[in-house]
């Protein structure tokens, strides 16, 4: 038990530093945050161990987002994976002011319009969470495994476009980490160049 | 005759969005164009796009960094004749926060590219692309044109005074190869390649744009220190960079010079 307690202290530790001097890599635990979300609940990612995280970075107004979600695609993903017991966790880094910034009020619209289902929808406002894991664009993808250990950081896919036609020809990665995760395999794709708007943070 | 008529319904209804989104292009305006007013048979001809960019926008550079896409073209050219790629001035860097650079060009800029024109060529010749790029100011949106050029063919090609000005000036903005006897080196640390070039005297400033996408950590200030017959940049290495890499490819920008092409062995230290 003492051994235990002293591996969380140590992980803890490890975490802190993490946070402050890399950005998030594969292997690396999966740095803790506490963000209201979109029904005004608070979100912490401890709250999800023992569960697969995926953490979706989200501007309505980018189209690279427009691609995923007018096509369907990004809906498909999130039903597909809560439906498998992933948590999907929307961030929205968008400062007021700049494209993407949405009320809580204006997304929870969004997403019945859209007919999106994320588990939840962090309104990441000042930029903390986006911060932390240096997300740098919308869509930018991770994914984290039940033991709080980050297993994918990248891209949604292989096509770097703004192009809905090209969504049959992707391979989405992070489909491929969940598989693989899932099936007890290594993901082979852990790290990709994520493409998009920039994510729009407070300057 | 009313199955045929729903179905053409149909068929307007779903094309609607599409003819929507041909609207011509907001904040860029992009025309092909010739550096010759006609263009023999047999040999090359340059063309190029022209991008003309409202204030305060820009579009991206091949490698366009940490966000963005660069412009991308599907020629259509006559039987006989073949396009090269678009040939890429150098960028400028965009940094508007500290976590993300981009390279890009504001106002305007020329891509030009080289027409192979056959032997066959008849008197008047068409060429056409289906180009397509992202345009950005603090927000992005894609845009996409048809783009068309009619090209007269000629016993000999005759420079088109309109253009050539044009063509002159982004040559210069071309990337050169390195001059005769400079030698560039890159050795790979822990955190960093360490690009050195070696010219002929100190050289005061550098700075140098990756080619290939994450192999260096884009937003990283770069430590540029003149050495006595050159100088060394030291470049942080991308989070993105899984397995170390043989070459390091870009374009080294030292004020005064033209820009020069960088295609560097790297060199693993010794443990």
């Amino acid at each position: 038990m003492k051994n235990l307690r002293n591996l969380i202290v140590r992980a803890f530790v490890l975490l802190a530093l993490v946070a402050t001097m890399f950005a998030v890599k594969p292997g690396d635990p999966a740095p803790n945050f506490t963000v209201v979300d979109s029904n005004g609940k608070q979100q912490h990612l401890s709250d999800y161990k023992g569960k697969f995280v995926v953490l979706e970075w989200h501007n309505q107004g980018c189209p690279y987002t427009k691609k995923h979600y007018e096509s369907g695609n990004m809906q498909q993903l999130q039903k597909e994976w809560t439906g498998k017991g992933v948590v999907w966790l929307t961030v929205i880094s968008s400062a007021p002011g700049t494209q993407g910034f949405v009320t809580p009020s204006q997304e929870n619209e969004y997403l019945k319009t859209m007919n999106a289902s994320p588990t939840a929808v962090l309104m990441d406002i000042g930029g903390t969470v986006g911060h932390l894991y240096e997300a740098k664009t919308t869509p930018h993808m991770f994914v984290i495994d039940p033991n709080g250990t980050l297993i994918y950081n990248g891209a949604i896919d292989d096509h770097p476009t703004s192009d809905k036609g090209d969504i049959p020809n992707s391979k989405n990665y992070v489909s491929a980490a969940l598989t693989a995760a899932m099936a007890g395999k290594p993901v082979s794709d852990a790290v990709t160049r994520p493409y998009g708007c920039s994510v729009k943070y407070k300057d | 005759m009313r199955p045929y008529l729903s179905v053409l319904t149909g068929l307007l209804v779903a094309l609607a969005p599409a003819y929507a989104q041909e609207k011509p292009a907001q904040h860029a305006r992009v025309e092909l164009i010739s550096q010759q007013s006609s263009i023999a048979a047999g040999t090359d001809a340059l063309l190029g796009v022209h991008f003309v960019l409202d204030s305060g926008w820009h579009i991206y550079w091949v490698n366009p960094g940490d966000s963005g896409q660069p412009p991308s073209f599907k020629w259509n050219v006559p039987a006989g004749f073949s396009a090269d790629e678009v040939q890429w001035p150098r960028p400028e860097r965009m940094q508007a926060i500290k976590e993300l650079a981009d390279f890009g060009y504001h106002n305007d800029v020329l891509l030009p590219l080289t027409l192979h024109v056959p032997a066959s060529a008849k008197s008047s010749e068409e060429v056409a692309a289906d180009a397509k790029w992202l345009v950005c100011r603090e927000v992005c949106i894609p845009e996409h044109k048809q783009l068309q050029l009619t090209l007269p063919v000629a016993a000999k090609a005759q420079l088109n005074p309109s253009t050539a000005g044009l063509f002159a000036n982004t040559k210069k903005l071309l990337p050169k190869p390195l001059p005769h006897g400079w030698k560039t080196k890159v050795i790979s640390t822990k955190d960093d390649f360490v690009l050195s070039i070696t010219g002929t005297r100190q050289i005061a400033k550098a700075e140098f744009f990756p080619l290939d996408p994450g192999q260096i950590d884009n937003p990283s200030p770069q430590k540029a220190q003149p050495s006595g017959t050159g100088i060394t940049v030291t470049l942080k290495k991308s989070d993105l960079l899984v397995k170390p890499i043989n070459v390091l490819r870009g374009v080294l920008v030292i004020p005064g010079n033209p820009p020069y092409q960088i295609e560097a062995p790297v060199h693993q230290p010794l443990q």
